[in-house]
């Protein structure tokens, strides 16, 4: 099995970029004062999620979430899994790239996440530090 | 994928170890642009990027680091910087970055560029 990053570079140069039409709007729940943050997928990493063969199974990232740095990880080697649509390929970037603290932890009553279409998410930022998730 | 195994790399006057080339390449790296709707232009090794304020940037890596890395960057305005946050964040995943304008406070920019140095896991 070759290492991930050989793979994401093999890719990178046969697979043509995909811009996602959707973002993922959140709030930090150990951070109420903080404004929301947008995560904004990667168009190379779209690409190789949609083409399949690549990426390793998630839950290798969330088991290497508790390796301390340093340490061994398991995902640059796993098994690549199956091509993804873009909607599983969302959910699978959630689950990698933020925090359980906001998809799978929090019990409060805020609306505190939420996959939106990319239009949705305002281009003026004159007031970006007072950006919330709308309830 | 073809691979060329060598040890070192000439062009007859000069020779370089090809560790220093493996070694010395950035594992990781974007461009994004930080106004407007935020995007990625390009990019390796990347997942994500996380939009969290004004001048306020997370970049997710694909293929972690191991033991830590080094990170530089860039941005496209005249007397302006971007900041790292490891003291924050020092995680084998991610960086955090801002990017600070003259009078030292967060701003937004055109042309954000981080690379990454080192290890992989």
């Amino acid at each position: 099995m070759t290492h991930l990053w050989e793979r994401l570079l093999e890719a990178k140069s046969r697979l043509e970029p995909v811009q996602s039409k959707y973002r993922v709007l959140f709030e930090d729940p150990a951070a109420p004062d903080e404004p929301a943050k947008v995560l904004v997928p990667d168009p190379n990493w779209m690409a190789c999620a949609l083409a399949g063969g690549i990426l390793p199974p998630i839950d290798t990232y969330q088991r290497d979430r508790l390796v301390p740095d340093g340490e061994p990880k398991e995902h640059p080697y796993a098994e690549p899994i199956d091509a993804m649509s873009e909607e599983e390929a969302i959910e699978y970037l959630i689950m990698k790239d933020i925090d359980p603290s906001v998809w799978r932890d929090y019990k409060g009553n805020r609306t505190i996440m939420k996959i939106v279409p990319v239009e949705l998410i305002p281009s003026d930022r004159s007031f970006r530090n007072a950006w919330r998730v709308v309830q | 994928m073809s691979t060329i195994t060598a040890s070192n790399i000439s062009d007859s006057t000069t020779t370089v170890g090809t560790s220093y080339v493996v070694n010395g390449s950035a594992k990781a790296w974007v461009n994004l642009n930080g106004v407007g709707t935020i995007s990625i232009r390009i990019s390796l090794n990347t997942s994500s990027i996380a939009d969290n304020g004004t001048g306020q940037y997370r970049q997710n890596f694909s293929s972690s680091f191991s033991g830590g890395y080094c990170t530089s960057g860039s941005v496209s305005q005249v007397n302006s910087w971007l900041e790292t946050e490891k003291e924050y964040t020092y995680v084998d995943t991610l960086v955090d970055v801002v990017s600070r304008s003259d009078g030292g406070g967060a701003s937004d920019t055109s042309h954000c560029e981080i690379q990454n140095f080192g290890d992989l896991a």
